[in-house]
């Protein structure tokens, strides 16, 4: 494993941590010190599925492994589910999404010249796919749903 | 640039200084702006401070404001754009994290789900039937069978890429789809997700369907959907969403490749001939 990338990561994730904290004290007015320890176990999870990552041969993105890891300390039946659930729950989840988009914002801003090159025929049926796609599979979990009696 | 490269920081500091002072500057103003929900008609429209977030980066880049003003493209070049790249891998993290403590005390509803949850994937086959014939209406051809196939995101770019090449007509169209979902997916799926509870659709159902794209369509789809639904609903709307994205990662693939894929050449075989006839007409009237 590389020890010099994983610190750069563990760098940048430093600040995406402080950027989630300003921006719920912005928006809500929440306290940072207060939810200090939920962001830096966050933090530990997500290294922790960098480092799975780099570690287990899988073609296993560490979005899905930080999501993995999260998942399973917080199934109830664990020891670890209610401290976790009463740290982390004190970073909001919306304040975790500002930064990333943000970041994406930036990151598309040279396909954007790109775009234009797309016909706008292309642009259309782009924007029909995802919404044919999305009532497509809400359909199908709705037949489903009422099939199975959970709705 | 490897990624190793991109994260670099010596004799990079003041590169990677720009790009996350942008971005602390436009994290505290899409959170100052905050949350505006209006109603459009019968519905609300939820607009997230992540929202504002994507469209404030995309509008300082050199593409778009950065080419009328020299201050910005000073701040932000094709090197800020490549560091902010592996930003949203490693600021995604976290998010994925709040997921998992979303999914995990909800496991006794999100096994219930189960089969709705693996078969909602099924749904992808809706895409081409409705999108193909618009596709071949506005005059596209074999581009239509690389655009309409899915949603187009990765692993479709790689199923098509790998079967017809990058640079043949359905390469270019897999391609359109899948640029188009990277710069306007997430406003899109917002606004899907703050109006789709006016089609009588359960909000399970709604948010499952929120997990078929990338991650941040997911996101910004079930965070707008999670809004306009009755508060004891959110956490699960938001569980089901994640753990419908996560199945996706992994049956979206499958599906693809044997269903979505051979549906769409067969759909095209039996749809393209009317069209084609009319080209040749077209091209007929042309040469007299």
């Amino acid at each position: 494993m590389d020890m010099t990338k994983f610190l750069d990561q563990f760098k940048l994730m430093l600040f995406v941590g402080m950027f989630t904290l300003i921006g719920q004290l912005v928006s809500s007015g929440a306290s940072p010190i207060e939810a200090l320890p939920g962001m830096l176990l966050i933090m530990l999870i997500a290294m922790a599925a960098l480092l799975l990552k780099t570690l287990v041969p899988l073609q296993f993105p560490a979005f899905a492994w930080a999501t993995l890891i999260a998942f399973i300390l917080t199934i109830p039946m664990m020891p670890t589910s209610t401290f976790l659930l009463e740290q982390i729950n004190k970073v909001g989840f919306l304040a975790t999404t500002t930064p990333i988009l943000a970041f994406a914002g930036i990151s598309v801003g040279n396909k954007i010249g790109i775009l234009k090159k797309i016909s706008w025929k292309l642009v259309i049926v782009s924007l029909i796919v995802f919404t044919s796609t999305f009532f497509g599979s809400a359909l199908v979990a709705q037949l489903l749903l009422t099939l199975q009696g959970t709705i | 640039m490897t990624e190793k490269e991109i994260l670099t920081w010596s004799g990079r500091s003041s590169k990677f200084l720009k790009v996350l002072g942008v971005v602390l500057a436009i994290v505290v103003v899409s959170e100052l702006i905050g949350m505006v929900k209006f109603a459009v008609g019968p519905g609300t429209v939820v607009l997230l401070p992540m929202l504002y977030a994507v469209i404030i980066g995309m509008l300082i880049t050199p593409d778009v404001l950065g080419k009328k003003i020299s201050a910005l493209k000073k701040l932000i070049g094709n090197d800020e754009i490549e560091i902010a790249g592996v930003g949203v891998m490693i600021a995604l993290l976290p998010l994925g994290v709040r997921y998992g403590t979303l999914v995990g005390p909800n496991i006794v509803k999100v096994l219930e789900a189960g089969p709705a949850l693996i078969l909602q994937e099924l749904g992808n086959l809706f895409t081409p039937l409705l999108a193909l014939p618009i596709a071949l209406m506005l005059g596209l051809r074999r581009e239509a069978v690389g655009a309409t196939v899915s949603i187009c995101r990765e692993p479709t770019l790689g199923v098509i890429g790998e079967r017809y090449g990058m640079s043949s007509p359905e390469g270019n169209g897999v391609l359109g789809t899948y640029i188009v979902g990277t710069v306007f997916g997430t406003i899109f799926f917002g606004f899907l997700g703050s109006l789709a509870i006016l089609t009588g659709l359960h909000p399970y159902a709604l948010a499952m369907a929120c997990g078929v794209g990338s991650g941040s369509m997911m996101t910004a789809g079930a965070a707008a959907l999670a809004e306009t639904v009755p508060a004891a609903m959110k956490d699960t709307v938001l569980a089901y969403a994640a753990t419908s994205n996560m199945l996706t990662g992994i049956t979206g693939i499958y599906s693809v490749i044997f269903l979505a894929v051979p549906f769409t050449n067969w759909y095209y075989r039996r749809l393209a001939p009317r069209f084609e006839a009319k080209d040749l007409k077209i091209a007929e009237q042309e040469a007299e």
